[in-house]
């Protein structure tokens, strides 16, 4: 029986070490054609606030969805709703991060706030070119050779969010932007899985759309407390709340315009908790 | 079969496995990418929606800051590139308008008026005393 000619091994483990450090470092897997997708965090936010703008511009929520699909998000709205909360956090312009709770909203309810005039949707673009400069521009992800006898390159689906024909809409304003708020409703509420005197504040605009970003202003005899909606997206982007003491009256109001909402106290309940519900409304 | 061939073989199993890793099992992976490293038509995408985002605000400083995370070329440069990725793999009538708007405001803005000489005066000291 001959024997195993042990002295391969060295060189078996010489040979893999010396394909890993060429793949891994002469000629490792280049990814210059990138797709939106393995953009790095921060980029991609940079991505959607640019989706938002633009948006915001066209009013065209269907290439919106799309471009928001090609950051490859599972829960687009969820991502939107956070990145709006960080920047409202951060202290970014207000009208910035509006733009980005706006898109989540619209995406969330799939309406548009302001609905393009007219949209032809042909999201997918099957390109088949030759060996034009477009063909290698757009098609490196996914080449795929043709038969021998064709001496060309065929290009393979590409998603391409551009062949969008949309007549664009003029830019409306909104038309209640700046209207002071009005107390839409004052609810008292009883639940045993409430926080005892919990004030819960609810910010939507005419179109009864979440608005983050408004400041409300809690005052009460020697004190006075400054709050924000959107800080807790789980449960609504326009939505803040407030734990008030037994025993003291408070007044509520929008801090940019409204009228106070006064003497409002922790109700009692039976056998349960008791809050506030407040639902203040930009007509 | 003489004993240096068993080498040759291993050697050249062992490089096979090794690229195999490599490039298969455990590639370099670039998940933190930047957006000019985007392929062109995502390029064009990028710009189409500053050149839209534009359209609506004007703000030609604005525009360039966007841009530039785009790549060291100039913003018209990049905003003419999108332009013309954009003719080629079929836009819109409507997006081409939108990014030709982009590239005048962009080209128009990377050349001021030359100041007309002896018109404008030079306030900088010269470090004399009157």
């Amino acid at each position: 029986m001959k024997r195993f000619p042990w002295e391969v091994i060295p060189v078996l483990v010489v040979g893999i070490a010396l394909g890993v450090l060429y793949a891994w470092l002469v000629a490792p897997v280049r990814y210059i054609n990138t797709t939106p997708n393995t953009l790095r965090a921060d980029f991609k936010d940079q991505y959607r606030m640019l989706i938002a703008a633009s948006y915001a511009s066209t009013h065209d929520l269907a290439r919106a969805k799309i471009r928001l699909e090609l950051l490859g998000d599972t829960d687009p709205v969820q991502v939107l709703s956070a990145q709006a909360q960080r920047m409202l956090a951060a202290g970014q312009p207000f009208e910035v991060v509006q733009q980005v709770a706006m898109l989540a909203d619209d995406v969330q309810s799939g309406v548009a706030h302001i609905p393009p005039t007219a949209t032809i949707q042909s999201i997918i673009s099957v390109e088949s070119p030759t060996s034009t400069p477009a063909a290698s521009l757009s098609g490196t992800e996914t080449p795929q050779a043709t038969p021998a006898e064709s001496p060309t390159l065929e290009i393979v689906t590409t998603i391409l969010p551009l062949d969008t024909i949309t007549p664009r809409p003029t830019h409306t304003p909104t038309p209640t932007a700046g209207a002071p708020f009005i107390l839409l409703s004052n609810e008292k509420v009883c639940s045993p899985t409430l926080t005892d005197g919990l004030m819960q504040i609810s910010a939507i605009d005419s179109r009864h759309h979440q608005m983050p970003g408004v400041e409300i202003v809690i005052t009460w005899d020697g004190g006075e407390e400054h709050l924000f909606t959107g800080f807790k997206p789980d449960i609504a982007n326009g939505y803040a709340d407030y734990v008030m003491q037994p025993n003291v009256t408070y007044t509520v109001r929008i801090a940019e315009s409204g009228t106070p909402v006064p003497n409002l106290t922790a109700p009692s309940c039976t056998d349960a908790s008791g809050g506030l519900h407040l639902t203040f409304q930009q007509p | 079969m003489p004993r240096w061939l068993y080498s040759v073989i291993a050697l050249v199993i062992g490089l096979g496995l090794g690229l195999l890793y490599g490039w298969v099992i455990s590639p370099v992976q670039f998940v933190d990418t930047t957006p000019a490293s985007m392929r062109a038509d995502y390029r064009a995408d990028y710009v189409l929606m500053i050149a839209e985002a534009f359209d609506a605000d004007q703000n030609t400083d604005l525009a360039i800051h966007r841009l530039a995370v785009l790549g060291s070329d100039s913003p018209a440069d990049i905003a003419s590139q999108a332009l013309q990725t954009g003719q080629t793999i079929g836009y819109s009538a409507n997006d081409i308008a939108l990014l030709q708007e982009l590239t005048r405001a962009l080209q128009a803005y990377q050349a001021p008026p030359t100041p007309i000489e002896g018109t404008q005066t030079d306030s900088a000291p010269t470090g004399g005393t009157p």
